[in-house]
């Protein structure tokens, strides 16, 4: 269809607009922390100090810049074996933002198929999705993971795909509930009776007012990803040991928090900041994109 | 039931919607309707009166094909200009229904999609099912939300709903109701969610674009009041029973069956502001039940 050109008019009720163009706090802050992230991933050789695997036992434990001992360089001191806490952080968000993005998008698209045909055509098709998803969350996810990881073997591909299995119903049983109140309104009456398909009716009417939640829980499920990561990586199941992650930067920290706090502190913080920007930006795009709000 | 004559009807003329011997139920649960027998002639307006559950929205659901997937036709016809629409295959039904009938929704804050400009949710049907040209369909739009009263059609057309008021939201349902030039409407409650002023207004523009376009109606509604000001027609419902049909006159006038005398009884007149309401009596409605269940010969379904 053409767009008309807008025309100014005296019953313009056209505030709603801009109040949408003004981005909330929150959204702008996450945004800034994961765009950070993004950008460090990217330029990982060229911003990171050192080599995250260089190991010198010469400078173990140095503490960060402010502390007595500082090293030049090591802005966020070493560990145990003399690695940069800094460098082995910077790669660490590499793996941490891969995962994140490839194991969500595999969780959504394959929940939010799900879901939507089960709350779309309802009867059988709903009656199994939704089974399987009662069956697959009587597993706890965290074990389920590990149990995955131990049988599929150690890897990025593994970790992976072991979070899109778990997570998957977390869209599912959303997304089915969303497409069934869409299901009920009006407006897919209207289109039914106007001999709409069902597949366009589903494409046309439903998806779009689906879409703000999917956006949404993907930015959590991107959130959920990192913390099973770390997980994972804590267990020393994720990538080989010797890749810098963040969960098994804790892992290592955890052995010498008394003397080398840094070594614990800075991964944990790093990972706390980048899972609450997620879900900040998560819940901030819902309303951003919310046709109801807007 | 009392025998119904009807005034729109021309003699030998074939009715748009004839409803015969029409059952609805819940798979394996309550009746929802019992036996129900209307017709609707080319430019009639036919109200159907009833309190809540009595079923009405359900006839109207069941002509179009939009019964949700818990209830079923359990008996009875409906000829669709002709058609008779339980024999047809599914997807020739809903050509048949989309060609010829269309629907007036009840709530306007939830009959538009929210993240659909106005104007593709008015064509689409023009276009997609009934083989217009895309600038036919857009000029059909403009010429109807002009025809209602909407002063800058281009820029609805162009709108979201949420940018629009209640009353212009229904005002563009009616337009996109009308739009494909249906010969049957089936108004479901229209003027329900509507302030009085504004009820009014979208009455008035139904029974105009109605009348020009000889289109029938099939009215919803359980106001008494808005059947008096729209309808040729009425059918009085109780319990998914026709009770009563009349020529809308006649039955104000001269209500035969009881139920009808109570249910106008029950209307508030403007005229006694004072007077206190009289709600249907218990004591009838405890009696309608029982007869309505002894003539279909099984008790207690009325979950």
């Amino acid at each position: 269809m053409a767009e008309p050109a807008p025309i100014a008019s005296s019953l313009a009720p056209a505030a709603p607009r801009a109040r949408a163009r003004r981005l909330n706090p929150r959204l702008w802050l996450s945004a800034g922390w994961i765009l950070l992230l993004v950008l460090a991933a990217l330029s990982a050789p060229w911003l990171a100090p050192h080599d995250p695997l260089a190991q010198d036992l010469l400078l173990e434990r140095l503490p960060p810049i402010g502390f007595d001992g500082y090293e030049a360089g090591y802005w966020l001191g070493t560990d145990s074996l003399g690695r940069d806490v800094l460098s082995r952080l910077i790669y660490g968000a590499r793996i941490a933002l891969v995962v994140a993005v490839a194991a969500a998008f595999a969780a959504c698209l394959f929940g939010s198929v799900l879901g939507l045909l089960a709350g779309f055509y309802g009867g059988w098709t709903d009656r199994g999705v939704s089974r399987g998803v009662d069956v697959w969350m009587a597993f706890p996810p965290v074990l389920f993971a590990v149990l995955l990881v131990a049988v599929m073997g150690p890897g990025l591909i593994s970790v992976i795909v072991a979070i899109a299995i778990i997570d998957w119903t977390r869209f599912a049983r959303v997304i089915r509930a969303e497409t069934l109140v869409q299901s009920r309104m009006d407006y897919v009456q209207s289109a039914r009776v106007g001999g709409a398909s069902r597949r366009r009716i589903l494409a046309s009417e439903i998806l779009p007012n689906v879409l703000p939640t999917i956006v949404a829980l993907l930015a959590l499920e991107m959130g959920v990803a990192i913390i099973v990561e770390a997980i994972l990586s804590f267990v020393n199941l994720s990538i080989s040991s010797d890749d810098p992650t963040w969960g098994g930067m804790i892992a290592e920290g955890r052995a010498s928090l008394h003397f080398a706090w840094w070594v614990l502190v800075f991964p944990l913080l790093v990972l706390f900041l980048s899972v609450l920007s997620f879900t900040q930006l998560g819940e901030g795009l819902k309303d951003q994109f919310d046709p109801l709000s807007r | 039931m009392m025998p119904d004559s009807n005034p729109v009807a021309a003699p030998g003329a074939s009715p748009t919607l004839a409803i015969d011997g029409l059952g609805v139920a819940v798979r394996r649960g309550p009746r929802l309707l019992r036996d129900v027998t209307l017709n609707v002639n080319p430019g009639e307006v036919r109200a159907l009166v009833g309190e809540s559950g009595a079923g009405k929205s359900m006839i109207g659901k069941a002509v179009l094909g939009v019964l949700p997937r818990s209830i079923e036709v359990t008996s009875g016809r409906i000829e669709l200009l002709g058609h008779d629409l339980g024999q047809l295959a599914p997807a020739r039904r809903r050509q048949v229904v989309a060609a010829a009938a269309s629907l007036i929704p009840q709530d306007p804050m939830t009959a538009l999609n929210p993240s659909r400009r106005i104007g593709g949710q008015i064509t689409d049907r023009l276009v997609l099912r009934l083989g217009w040209s895309a600038d036919a369909a857009r000029r059909r739009a403009l010429e109807l939300l002009e025809r209602v009263h909407i002063r800058d059609p281009l820029r609805v057309m162009a709108s979201y709903p949420h940018e629009l008021s209640g009353g212009m939201r229904q005002r563009v349902l009616i337009a996109a109701a009308f739009a494909p030039r249906p010969q049957l409407i089936v108004a479901d409650e229209p003027t329900t969610a509507l302030d009085v002023t504004v009820q009014k207004q979208i009455l008035r523009l139904i029974r105009e674009l109605q009348a020009e376009a000889k289109t029938a109606v099939l009215f919803v509604t359980h106001d008494m009041g808005v059947v008096a000001k729209i309808s040729q027609t009425v059918t009085v419902l109780f319990a998914g029973k026709v009770m009563e049909s009349a020529p809308t006159e006649q039955l104000f006038s001269d209500p035969r069956h009881p139920y009808t005398r109570a249910l106008i009884a029950a209307t508030p007149r403007y005229t006694h502001p004072h007077e206190p309401l009289r709600p249907v009596p218990p004591e009838l409605i405890a009696q309608l039940w029982r007869e309505v269940e002894s003539t279909n010969g099984e008790g207690g379904e009325h979950g």
